[in-house]
């Protein structure tokens, strides 16, 4: 049963609730959407430099190893541009119990990682700052770990997207979930 | 002077906490004044070590330490744009309204300023819509060498703290006169003057101790100096000073020694006055500007003028009562007042007209010939790139931070 549903113009946000009457599991998850334009552009553009070499190959007698090393690094490039896309990252929260945190590709790998909720000191949302731009990003202070733990691993989930996963969270590991008063709206007096 | 609206202001400067310096404690104590006075504050630097990110301070403030590594002397490696994708995403993430630089020396601040000219974003600073400098001797260094109009360029002095900044209760007591030296030990701010002048008024007055306070490169010629004239016990070397214990340094001398070489203002010598001590200063810069008369004696930047200086100091010791000193430096500056003038400012700023790229490159042109020409060059290549980043990351697609607004339980 899907509870609610957020999205825009690269991820979703889907929030299921499996068997809704007991206490169980919270399902979290957000999807990648699909983007046909950046397959495309790879594509295009690996099939122009082919094109272009062939051409030469016709036209100014190059060898036909140019050919073929192009064609090899053409396969390459495609396949470290789309490497191991991301088909869905979900939280799903087990109260009592813990979080378990998994990673779907597309090639149908799937990663999980689990943490006990008497681990999980409490969970934060950040800003980070990189030397390009600053997103937010949702972490678990786990106890006796000197680092954060990242919720999403691969993806960039906008924030309007991260706090009802942290509110789920905060309310199954029992930590306070105020943010005092939060207000979405521009300057206000 | 009307409610003027609530703005939204970036300062960017490459000194900030945790470094301490005047610079630094200008922008922090700003800002705390005009977070009072109900605008926003975003300050932005460059990493300090491990300090990169997002910090919190007092009321609210909030500080991007943006991890560039600083290259040469605290400053960010100049790229021209390198900087320009994280100041793009903060100004717009923020919703700033005016961006305010400091600190002619700041390579962030001059790229910051850059680009949000190209932006569009109203700000001041120099060779901008308005300027504001410390001291009237700044305001005329500025005019001249900038070439920027003098009346867009606004002359607001530096504040002190003078709740912490307070004289003892008692004056110490005994016929000794102890006099305060607190200074980073660099070429800039004197050291040299100093090797030559405390061997010399000891030798003339035995009753006279000095304290000096603070770090650097110059120190080993102090030491020097110390074991040459065998003045061990008549001279006190404190070390680096953290900034919260100024104070009591301060209150255990009854003269404040100042040589600097050159100073735009110097707040060291508002503290010491804060605080009820006389002031010995060299005639550099803003100085003569920054304390009334009978509360400062002056001298040109030569030794044997300095200890003459002293000399006239320790004759009118007698007659100076700190409390009363206090008191007067309390009317006198206040930071709340800079930031109310420093308001009237950002007003004037805002209401100036946007200039178009256009304009505002034949104002370039008319720099200099080849100088002219390079400016408007990089400033063509910077609008370029922006408009490539708005293809590439759309504004829309940057989150704006909400905003959070502190319980009032503290205060």
């Amino acid at each position: 049963m899907v509870e609610s549903c957020i999205s825009n113009k690269i991820y979703s946000y889907k929030h299921e609730c499996k068997w809704p009457n007991s206490e169980a599991a919270d399902v979290h998850n957000i999807i990648v959407r699909k983007s046909r334009s950046k397959g495309f552009l790879v594509f295009f553009s690996a099939l122009l430099i082919l094109a272009n070499v062939i051409l030469l190959f016709l036209i100014k007698d190059k060898s036909i190893a140019v050919v073929f090393w192009s064609f090899i690094w053409d396969v390459l490039i495609v396949k470290l541009l789309l490497r191991k896309p991301v088909e869905k990252e979900s939280v799903v929260v087990m109260p009592a119990l813990g979080v378990q945190l998994e990673t779907h590709y597309v090639s149908g790998k799937i990663i999980r990682r689990f943490v006990p909720i008497d681990k999980i000191l409490k969970p934060v949302l950040l800003e980070c700052v990189t030397p390009v731009t600053c997103y937010w990003s949702l972490s678990l202070i786990i106890q006796e770990e000197a680092e954060l733990m990242l919720v999403f691993k691969e993806l960039r989930p906008p924030v309007k997207m991260l706090v009802p996963i942290w509110k789920a969270l905060c309310a199954a590991t029992g930590s306070e979930g105020s943010l005092n008063t939060f207000t979405d709206d521009g300057p206000c007096c | 002077m009307g409610d003027s609206k609530r703005q939204r202001i970036l300062m960017v400067s490459d000194f900030f906490y945790p470094n301490f310096g005047g610079v630094e404690n200008h922008i922090y104590l700003l800002s705390q004044c005009l977070i009072k006075l109900g605008h926003k504050v975003v300050v932005m630097t460059h990493a300090y070590g491990n300090r990169s990110g997002v910090r919190y301070m007092t009321g609210g403030l909030k500080v991007y330490y943006v991890p560039w590594k600083p290259f040469l002397m605290q400053n960010t490696l100049p790229t021209f744009y390198g900087t320009l994708p994280i100041i793009r995403t903060i100004l717009i993430r923020e919703q700033i309204s005016l961006v305010h630089g400091h600190q002619a020396f700041s390579t962030l601040c001059h790229e910051a300023l850059m680009h949000a000219r190209t932006m569009g974003y109203k700000f001041t600073l120099a060779d901008v819509s308005q300027a504001i400098c410390v001291s009237h001797t700044s305001k005329e260094n500025t005019v001249l060498r900038s070439g920027l109009p003098p009346e867009k360029v606004y002359v607001i002095p530096n504040a002190v703290d003078t709740a912490m900044f307070k004289p003892a209760a008692e004056r110490p007591s005994g016929n000794e006169i102890v006099i305060v030296v607190i200074s980073r030990l660099v070429y800039r701010k004197g050291a040299d003057l100093l090797v030559e002048v405390i061997p010399e008024v000891c030798r003339m007055y035995p009753n006279v101790r000095f304290i000096v306070g603070g770090d650097g490169p110059k120190r080993v010629r102090l030491e020097e100096m110390r074991e040459k004239h065998s003045l061990q016990d008549r001279v006190e070397m404190l070390g680096a000073v953290p900034h919260a214990r100024v104070r009591s340094v301060l209150i255990s001398g009854h003269i404040f020694l100042n040589s600097s070489l050159t100073e735009a203002f110097c707040i060291a010598i508002l503290e010491a006055a804060s605080c009820g001590l006389l002031t010995v200063s060299t005639r550099v810069g803003g100085v003569p500007e920054v304390l009334p008369d009978d509360m400062i004696v002056l001298a040109e930047p030569d030794p044997t003028d300095m200890v003459q200086a002293i000399k006239k100091a320790i004759s009118i010791l007698p007659m100076i009562d700190p409390q009363d000193m206090h008191n007067r430096m309390k009317k006198l500056y206040d930071w709340h007042d800079v930031a109310k003038r420093t308001e009237i400012v950002y007003d004037r700023a805002l209401k100036c007209s946007n200039q178009s790229l256009l304009e505002r490159l034949s104002r370039y042109l008319a720099c200099g010939a080849w100088a002219g020409k390079l400016f408007c060059l990089v400033m063509i290549i910077d609008f370029l790139l922006w408009r490539l980043l708005q293809l590439w990351k759309p504004a829309e697609d940057i989150e704006v931070v909400p905003d959070i607004v502190l319980s009032h339980d503290e205060d």
